[in-house]
């Protein structure tokens, strides 16, 4: 599908935009719509865009497959991570406000809370895109026989 | 009457319209064009329904549906065309 101009030429303009949509609805979710799974699947959308138009190979050029794995490991890593830093902090599992390391003003629990659920979210957002890209290269290389 | 609801209503029937044409569609590409029209119609219909109710994160959703409806349309018709997603 290289050679078709206009949707390569479209691709070109609409993923940068969709990628820093992806973060925005990823930052501003306790805000608006929006949150971490919604974040995952507009960031994995920008890349399926990618290899849809410029085929697969020249997507894992630029995200390898380890590094999609590394990924998806890495973001459920950061959301348990999260939650055993309450249980050794001697609170709930996912207990946030331990994050405060100690301080026990309001403010700087606060501060906490929403320390924790920006890592939580980065987490959900980083997992659901990489399996978001797994998904679609599964379907595609499957479709290929 | 509220005018952003009889706009409402007129992308109701518009989309009632598209539905009949996607689903007797004589060709696959007819179907293809029909589901993209529903899509574009849903953005409008979620613009009208966040004027109607004055909430701006419908725009937020608006927007997402418009990208997410381009990048579906985009893999149907390359997997019509070439019968597979990959290359």
């Amino acid at each position: 599908m290289r050679d078709q101009v206009v949707p390569r030429v479209i691709a070109r303009m609409l993923i940068p935009y969709m990628l820093v949509y992806g973060f925005y609805v990823a930052s501003h979710g306790e805000l608006g719509p929006g949150g971490g799974f919604q974040a995952g699947v507009i960031l994995a959308a920008a890349l399926i865009l990618h290899s849809l138009v410029h085929g697969l190979e020249e997507t894992q050029r630029g995200v390898p497959r380890r590094w999609v794995d590394r990924t998806m490991a890495f973001g459920v890593l950061l959301y348990i991570g999260v939650g055993i830093h309450g249980l050794l902090a001697g609170n709930a599992f996912l207990d946030y406000s331990s994050l405060a390391l100690g301080a026990t003003d309001p403010e700087s629990i606060h501060g906490a809370e929403a320390m924790g659920m920006t890592l939580v979210e980065t987490g959900v957002t980083l997992t659901v895109a990489a399996v978001m890209v797994t998904l679609f290269d599964k379907f595609a290389t499957a479709a290929r026989r | 009457m509220n005018p952003v609801l009889i706009a409402s209503v007129l992308v109701l029937i518009g989309l009632a319209l598209v539905l009949i044409r996607t689903l007797r569609g004589p060709g696959v590409f007819d179907r293809i064009l029909g589901v993209n029209m529903i899509g574009t119609k849903a953005v409008i219909l979620l613009c009208l329904l966040g004027f109607l109710e004055d909430r701006g994160g419908f725009l937020d959703i608006a927007l997402l549906y418009a990208l997410i409806n381009f990048v579906g349309t985009i893999a149907i018709l390359k997997f019509v065309e070439f019968r597979r997603l990959g290359a």
